[in-house]
């Protein structure tokens, strides 16, 4: 990774550059475009290379080199939004600010920036104004003043008897901090480690992989400072929203999981990293920071047990890659958000080059339950190897859109039918995507599959971060296609060559099939395999299952086109 | 490990990735983004392999082997994605991309092999312009593959940081800086970008031009003393381009803006291409034939009238071993002198003496490869990123990957933004910053108590004299803070792994040796010399060949190895071989040269390679010794400023013209070899040495480079071992080697240590005042020192595009001394001492601290020499370049 030695220099020079995205962002909002002397400017600030600054600011969709009018408004094209639409909210809104997509009005008064999920998919359209959220199908109107600004609440709902992630917010579970407090208290490391072991939870940030195996690998791994905790709360798949409602909603809880965790893995210094898209989720947690330190959760002294453990709240700047941990630990030191091969992994050599674990938000917040209650209460929820409960978000053209914390097993028809009341409005499911952008598209036919990790990969989906947007008819399957295409040309880091390129190429040939080019296609099926199996990345990998299922599940799409082309 | 490979069996180290594997077994596996001078990246997937271990295909170069692993590099579809790989790439790409010669173009290379159709994947392509606004480098954004070899180039070897990808997908590209002109980034042009680029997206032109190459030939730099190792290509007797040797035992395919880019001077249009001798008060041309001949006849009358002693030569540390050999010979044998001495006088003169006097031999005590492992350094007078570059990027590697560092330098130098503790003290105040960190180590019981009892002597003596140099009296003397001091010794003394590095800051000062002899001391009592863990005691040399030019005699008091011409028997073993007598008594050292001229005694003077009346200090009285002498002969390339004054000026070859070896500084003898021909009617300074010699009658022997090292190795017991030949298939031997069959000493006195105790000698020697102190009328301290881009005299690199990097001489000044004298950057100020006065473009900065200013000296029109003292090291008279006191104003 280009950047490694720049990491190196932050380790070697006690000057982790965690400020550079920050700085960059301040200069972004102070002067509208970022420049060359901003770049200059904030490198001498922290001390880095000005050429790797500028790399870095380069990449983050928040700190493009564009203008910014003096409202700059944050317009979501993620699925969800694009499925309560077909899109038509981006060129409305466009045309109502006077900006173009991505552009300044011609007065400089306003910018329009697209960006992949607000998290109020189950609302959609949404934007971000300035700092203000407003959603709804007047959201048009919304920006122009015209009608009312709407800010929905999450609806939630535990449909398990009793819930572990949203324990405290639809629950009677422990208290937030009851456990910490217990087990620090008793310097009981091995029994968060062992407990969670016992839980047989899988990492829920969408790779599955068992939580208490990276503690036990950071903790083991030499390092010549201080290890590291990151929550990951970059819940960057479009169509998932669980992360922001236990962010915002119930963030003691969020950080007690961190401590825990932390404490099983000997890291003694915990970030969470939130998108940008969430300021909500930012402010809440760093309140929530404020007052657990004020009540001896954090600190130099952690209730007087000497343990010293610290947490501190790290801003994205746009872009879902950067949701991968190495990329995310990259955006952290300040340089580009670029995927690193693995190994050696984080938690062998992370942030600055010392171990470090990355777990998602929602698998943190199971840790204190699991601790409290027991890895084996835990255990006895699920099904197979996909042990314990999950969230589901469920998009805003169910009629009971939301999320519902289920029981692993449970059959998507049930999600479906019985928790997402079928889609509104009596327009038939085109298909319903599971899993995000990288997971895949399940047709109607196909909902009598297990909601678990091994069920969805079997036909071709994935439970990712258990995200399901359902598309309706009035969205056509080739729409449906670009869109994906987009998102993935849209978010390629660039490190790799298939996926750099092939991102690109497969955006371009679809364009021009939908304009009544059917010779686009040559070269599609070759095009598609070789990212698939030349990928540096999970990203780049799934691109081509993600878009195989588009084709399989749309039955307005001729699968036999797509899949002739000439490899 | 094993591994199986197409069917072939390879034994693998653990950690070998499967490329290793691969390229073990012979089976060919195209790369675009790996490069063995880098951590692999993984990006381009043009090395997709198969295994049994994995579900498809993988990248060869990032994955690692298990052990038994099966390989296939033929696997179809391996082979396919990667061919699909590439053929994306190439899609990117305008068709020029496709049109390099292939042996210059690894893009046009992995596309033969995996039968790319270049349009299989044709789509839209990014335009961009390209940027020409550097000298030696063009960037044509259009080529570049995002493989990010010159960024990790940039970062992994040289440490610049002046590139980055930037963008993000399909955009990504490299670039320079912060986005704009390539000029203004922070690029030092080493080259490596361009080494490494696979595509000819960053390029020099001699590399992008397709007419064929002729000759490629390896030879040693000839400049600075780091000795790196380049493949020279050629054609129509022209330098096309230079590469650094991928396997040099130095530099590993590394080197610097003068290595790699400086070689346009060779066919300048000013090469002296005929003889010029001195007729009715001017210089004209004349044959070799009437040049040797009044060469012959004045010299031969000189010596004569008045005596062997009125004859004297300036050898050079930029010439080759074997014609420094063959100078002192000359002097010793056809004139009967020991009046030759060479300008590691004015240079390294303190360390040899020092380190001879502290160990017992006069070289570094460690080779460069124990860098690698190096713990801590401590760097003292040196700025190595700018003097020693490939030396400077390979410590500050090493410093980012954990490696401590403490810098001693008054001036704010690259590295010294590096270092953990940076010392700043007062010009001329070293050796009491030295003695006070020993007493930091005796006081706080960081001294190798074992080490120092078993295997050095004269410890008492130091302990009893660090009792007046605790930190707060060093303070007092130097300017640095005591804590600083203390922090210094501590960092060093309490780390593994220590080497010392020092260069001329140490040495050029009144106490030079002094200051490397207590220097030196720190090491000995940390038990870093002559020990396993310790890396040991490195004077970065100077000149390309400043170690070799002492090491074979052309010195007044030594022969060849250092033997005293003093010691009869030694005088007694040259006597035979050479069939001439030798006289006892020591020769004169350069500034005495002047001195006798001055006085009358010395009145003829061969001054071979060097610009004595830029380089040496007080030029105005080496102007003056130069115009006393009745000949002066200047043997050069280029009509210097001592050329123009000299009486017969010979056209000499330079390295590029040379066959020989050179000893770097830690102590390789290397290969020089003829990449070209020399211009005109010049020739190699051993031809012209040799002439001289039968001008004057005498026949030196030694008919070619190759007999005179034999005759040299002959009788210097150190070099026994070593031959032109063994150096040619060998390719590098470090002195001493006593027999051929022996590897030479990479790393001294494992065992004993050459004194004649065989003990370490600790030295105790109290600070004094350098020669030179500011007053009211001259109230700043002006230091001289080297600069990247340009080499000494710069009669070389100012003929190459170095000049457009670096176009004049800049004065460093504080800007609170600026604010004072009223004086803006870029202003062209006065610089006055008690001795001269020029003039040169303010630099205003930081990197000097209040009340100091430094200068370079490259350049004629600013002679910072007219400046300098004659004040010289007590012991060996090198001259005290570092400390001048001077008057700065705006001019006029």
């Amino acid at each position: 990774m280009p950047g490694r030695t720049v990491s190196e220099l932050e380790r070697r020079f006690g000057r982790p550059a965690t400020e550079v995205l920050a700085r960059l962002r301040a200069r972004n909002a102070e002067g509208g475009a970022i420049e060359q002397d901003d770049v200059e400017h904030v490198a001498a600030e922290v001390g880095l290379p000005r050429s790797h600054v500028n790399g870095a600011a380069s990449f983050y969709a928040d700190l493009a080199p564009t203008p910014r009018g003096r409202r700059h408004v944050q317009i979501c094209t993620g699925t969800a939004c694009f499925a309560a639409t077909g899109g038509a909210h981006l060129e409305a809104a466009a045309d109502a600010l006077d900006a173009p997509l991505g552009g300044v009005s011609g007065d400089g008064e306003s910018s329009l920036q697209p960006v992949y999920c607000l998290g109020y998919c189950y609302a959609g359209p949404a934007a971000l104004d300035g700092a203000t959220p407003c959603a709804g199908p007047d959201l048009v109107a919304q920006l122009l003043g015209e009608a009312e600004r709407d800010d929905p609440p999450i609806p939630f709902h535990a449909d398990v008897a009793e819930p572990v992630v949203l324990a405290g917010l639809a629950g009677d579970g422990p208290p937030a901090w009851e456990v910490w407090a217990e087990v620090v208290a008793a310097g009981d490391r091995a029994r968060v480690g062992r407990e969670v072991a016992a839980s047989g939870i899988r990492g829920r940030g969408g790779a599955g992989f068992p939580a208490s195996v990276k503690w036990g690998s950071a903790a083991e791994a030499p390092s010549d400072g201080p290890r590291y905790l990151i929550c990951n709360g970059d819940e960057g798949d479009p169509g998932s929203f669980v992360d922001r409602l236990l962010m915002e909603s119930d963030p003691h809880r969020v950080l007690e999981g961190i401590a825990l965790a932390a404490y099983a893995a000997r890291a003694t210094h915990g970030f969470v990293y939130v998108r940008s898209e969430y300021p909500r989720a930012r402010d809440a947690l760093r309140a929530a920071i404020d007052e657990a330190r004020a009540a001896g959760h954090l600190g130099t002294d952690v209730h007087g047990t000497g343990f010293e453990f610290e947490i501190e709240v790290f801003e994205g700047a746009g872009s879902y890659v950067a949701g991968e941990e190495t990329s995310l630990i990259h955006s952290m030191e300040g340089l580009r958000g670029e995927v690193a091969s693995r190994p050696p992994f984080p938690t062998e050599r992370g942030f600055l080059n010392r171990p470090t674990v990355v777990n998602n938000v929602e698998t943190l917040c199971s840790v204190p339950w699991i601790v409290a209650r027991g890895g084996a209460s835990y255990s006895r929820l699920g099904s197979g190897d996909s042990r314990g409960t999950k969230v589901v978000c469920l998009n805003e053209r169910f009629r009971n859109p939301g999320a519902y914390e289920v029981e692993l097993g449970v059959s998507l028809q049930y999600i479906f039918d019985v928790l997402g009341g079928g889609i509104r409005d009596g327009t038939g499911l085109r298909a319903l995507q599971i899993g995000g952008p990288l997971g895949g598209f399940v047709s109607a036919d196909r909902l009598d599959t297990q909601l678990s990790f091994e069920a969805l990969r079997d036909v071709g989906a994935d439970l990712g971060h258990g995200s399901i947007v359902a598309v309706d008819e009035s969205v056509g399957g080739a729409e449906l296609l670009e869109h994906i295409w987009r998102f993935a040309a849209t978010e390629s880091c660039g490190t790799c060559a298939p996926c750099r390129i092939g991102t690109r190429r497969g955006l371009d040939a679809v364009r021009a099939f939908r304009g009544g080019d059917p010779r686009s296609l040559n070269r599609y099926a070759a095009l598609l395999e070789t990212m698939e199996r030349g990928s540096l990345c999970a990203f780049g990998k799934t691109v081509p299952q993600a878009v195989r299922s588009v084709a399989e599940a749309c039955d307005d799409l001729d699968v036999a086109e797509l899949g002739r082309g000439e490899r | 490990m094993r591994a199986r490979v197409d069917g072939r069996d390879v034994e693998i180290p653990a950690g070998a990735t499967l490329l290793d594997a691969a390229r073990r077994a012979g089976s060919e596996v195209p790369t675009l983004c790996w490069d063995e001078r880098l951590r692999p990246y993984g990006s381009c997937r043009t090395c997709m392999v198969s295994t049994d271990r994995a579900h498809g295909p993988v990248a060869a170069c990032t994955t690692r082997c298990e052990d038994g692993v099966e390989i296939r590099t033929d696997d179809d579809h391996a082979r396919e994605t990667a061919r699909a790989a590439l053929e994306l790439l190439v899609s990117t790409l305008p068709p020029r991309a496709l049109e390099l010669p292939r042996e210059r173009s690894e893009l046009v290379r992995a596309c033969e092999h995996l039968g790319v159709d270049p349009g299989r994947f044709a789509g839209v392509r990014r335009e961009r312009p390209v940027d020409d606004s550097h000298p030696y480098l063009k960037f044509d954004p259009e080529l570049c593959i995002a493989c990010a070899r010159c960024v990790r180039i940039c970062d992994e070897v040289q440490g610049t940081f002046a590139l980055a990808m930037v963008g993000r997908g399909f955009e990504t590209v490299a670039a320079p800086g912060t986005g704009g002109a390539w000029a203004e980034s922070d690029c030092v042009a080493c080259g490596a970008c361009a080494d490494s680029c696979p595509t000819g997206a960053i390029g020099e032109a001699g590399i992008l031009d397709p007419a064929p190459i002729e000759r490629v030939t390896e030879t040693t730099c000839g400049y600075c003393g780091v000795g790196c190792s380049l493949d020279v290509h050629t054609r129509d007797d022209r330098v096309a381009f230079v590469k650094p040797t991928l396997d040099g035992p130095v530099n590993r395919g590394h080197a610097c803006v003068k290595g790699r880019f400086a070689h346009g001077f060779v066919r300048s249009p000013d090469r002296l291409a005929r003889p010029l001798v001195r007729s009715g008060g001017e210089l004209v041309e004349a044959s070799w034939d009437e040049a040797l001949g009044h060469i012959g006849a004045e010299l031969g009358r000189i010596r004569d009238e008045h005596g062997p002693d009125s004859v004297a030569a300036i050898s050079s540390a930029r010439g080759t071993n074997e014609e420094n050999y063959l100078m002192q010979k000359l002097m010793r044998v056809a004139v009967g002198t020991n009046n030759v001495d060479n300008c590691a006088r004015i240079c390294h003169a303190p360390s040899a003496a020092g380190l001879a006097a502290s160990y017992g031999l006069a070289g570094g005590t460690n080779p460069f490869e124990d860098f690698d492992r190096a713990g801590v350094f401590l760097l003292a007078g040196s700025n190595p990123t700018e003097a020693h570059p490939v030396v400077g990027a390979r410590i500050k590697q090493r410093v980012i990957s954990g490696a401590r560092l403490v810098v001693v330098d008054p001036r704010r130098t690259e590295l010294a933004r590096y270092a953990d503790v940076h010392l700043r003290p007062r010009p001329g105040t070293n050796v009491a910053v030295f003695n006070g960190l020993a007493a930091v180590l005796i006081d706080e019981g960081l001294v190798d108590e074992a080490f120092v009892a078993e295997r050095t002597e004269g410890f008492e003596a130091l302990r009893e004299l660090a009792a007046d140099y605790d930190p707060e009296r060093v303070e007092e003397i130097s300017g640095v803070p005591a804590a600083d001091l203390r922090l210094a010794a501590r960092i060093y003394g309490e780390t593994e792994g220590r080497a010392l590095v020092w260069g001329l800051g140490i040495t050029e000062h009144l106490h030079g040796t002094d200051g490397v002899r207590t220097l030196a001391n720190l090491a000995t009592l940390t038990g870093s010399v002559g020990t396993e863990s310790g890396c040991g005691a490195n004077p970065l040399r100077g000149q390309n060949n400043v170690q070799g030019a002492s090491d074979m005699g052309a010195m007044p008091d030594i022969l060849p190895g250092y033997q005293k011409i003093a010691d009869d028997q030694v005088r007694a073993r040259f006597e035979r071989a050479w069939g001439a007598p030798l006289k006892p008594e020591r020769g004169l050292r350069i500034p005495e040269m002047f001195d006798a001229a001055v006085a009358g005694d010395l009145r003829a003077l061969v001054v071979f390679g060097e610009d004595i009346a830029q380089t040496d200090p007080d030029s105005g009285h080496v102007r003056a010794a130069i115009e006393a002498c009745e000949l002066v002969v200047s043997q050069e390339i280029f009509l210097s400023e001592t050329a123009r004054l000299a009486d017969v000026v010979l056209p000499a070859a330079s390295f590029l013209e040379k066959d020989g070896t050179f000893t770097n500084f830690d102590r390789r003898v290397q290969r020089v070899r003829p990449a070209l021909e020399p211009p005109g009617e010049a020739r190699p300074d051993f031809e012209i040495i040799a002439a001289v010699a039968g001008a004057l009658g005498t026949d030196l022997g030694c008919p070619t480079p190759a007999a005179a090292f034999d005759e040299m190795a002959s009788l210097t017991p150190t070099f026994a071992g070593i031959s032109h030949d063994r150096l040619d298939r060998e390719g590098t031997i470090a002195w001493p080697c006593r027999a051929p069959g022996e590897p030479g000493e990479r790393r001294l006195y494992g065992e004993r240590f050459a004194t004649p105790s065989g003990r370490a000698q600790i030295a105790a020697i109290p600070y004094a005042p350098s020669g030179e102190e500011p007053d009211p009328d001259f109230p700043i301290l002006l230091v001289t020192g080297r600069r990247l881009e340009h080499y000494n005299s710069g009669t070389m690199t100012r003929r190459t595009g170095n000049l457009e990097l670096v176009p004049r001489e800049l004065l460093e000044l504080h800007p609170d001394d600026a604010a004072e004298l009223g004086v803006g950057a870029g202003e062209l100020v006065s610089v006055a001492s008690r001795r001269g006065r020029i003039e040169a473009t303010a630099d205003v900065t930081d990197r000097v601290s209040p009340g100091q200013a430094f200068i370079g000296f490259h350049f004629p029109e600013a002679l910072a020499n007219l400046l300098t003292s004659q004040a010289v090291d007590e012991v060996t008279s090198c001259p005290e370049y570092k400390v001048t006191a001077v008057r700065i104003g705006s001019r006029g």
